[in-house]
């Protein structure tokens, strides 16, 4: 089981039912749970697709996206940050 | 007294917070502030308010690991950093940065660059609602540019 967390402009097109996702076997990367994701919500899918996009894992950013995912691994979409 | 990162729903008194953080530091010959306001107007539109997103535990974490480079990078040993979240009105402050260091000049470039840095790395997400509903904020050009000068000014 894993946590997925969508912040800013995400959150408001991300369904509930994705914040606790039960995952196929073979979605086994990030780049994977990306495409399932799309493949679940197409809108949010288009979003992720047309912004440039930060990812982090267990709170550390990560720019592989090949990286493996792993079970309790909690998962953040970030969007365009906008502080200050 | 080091880095002092908030994260905080709270409103805050920026001037109060400055004179408190002078207080008793005989040894700091400067202090630098920025506050960044909620204005009542963006573009020509009319903003009622702000809401800001934190992703929480990893958004004060990131603040200071940005402040810790600053400081590391101008030798500023205090740094003060205020970021409001939730609901914010028009005329409240939104952010304070402030340092404090023996001459000026480390000061001000430290508050200028964490700011810079602030608004493209901090991980916040900004909404502004007006009369025709809200929307979300995205850095603009201009604060991109900002970010990469500030990668080598100074």
């Amino acid at each position: 089981m894993v946590h997925l967390v969508f912040l800013g402009k995400f959150g408001d097109v991300a369904p509930d039912a994705l914040a606790r996702p039960v995952l196929p076997g073979d979605v086994r990367t990030l780049a994977d749970l990306k495409a399932w994701i799309a493949a679940q919500s197409p809108p949010l899918g288009r979003m992720l697709a047309a912004t440039p996009l930060r990812l982090a894992v267990n709170q550390a950013l990560v720019q592989d996206l090949s990286q493996p995912i792993a079970a309790g691994d909690e998962i953040a979409f970030l969007p365009p940050m906008s502080g200050g | 007294m080091g880095l002092d990162i908030r994260v905080q729903d709270r409103a805050f008194d920026p001037h109060g917070e400055c004179a408190a953080f002078v207080r008793g530091r005989a040894d700091a010959g400067a202090l630098a502030s920025f506050v960044g306001y909620c204005r009542d107007e963006t573009a020509g539109r009319a903003v009622t308010g702000l809401t800001i997103q934190q992703y929480e535990g990893f958004t004060q974490a990131e603040i200071a690991r940005l402040a810790a480079e600053i400081a590391a990078r101008f030798g500023v040993g205090d740094l003060l950093v205020i970021h409001r979240v939730g609901a914010i009105a028009p005329g409240e402050a939104i952010v304070l940065v402030a340092a404090l260091s023996v001459h000026r000049a480390a000061a001000f470039d430290a508050v200028r660059v964490l700011m810079d840095y602030l608004k493209t790395d901090a991980p916040l997400w900004k909404k502004e609602a007006g009369p025709d509903g809200a929307r979300w904020i995205e850095p603009r050009g201009e604060d991109h540019q900002r970010r990469a000068a500030a990668e080598t000014s100074a």
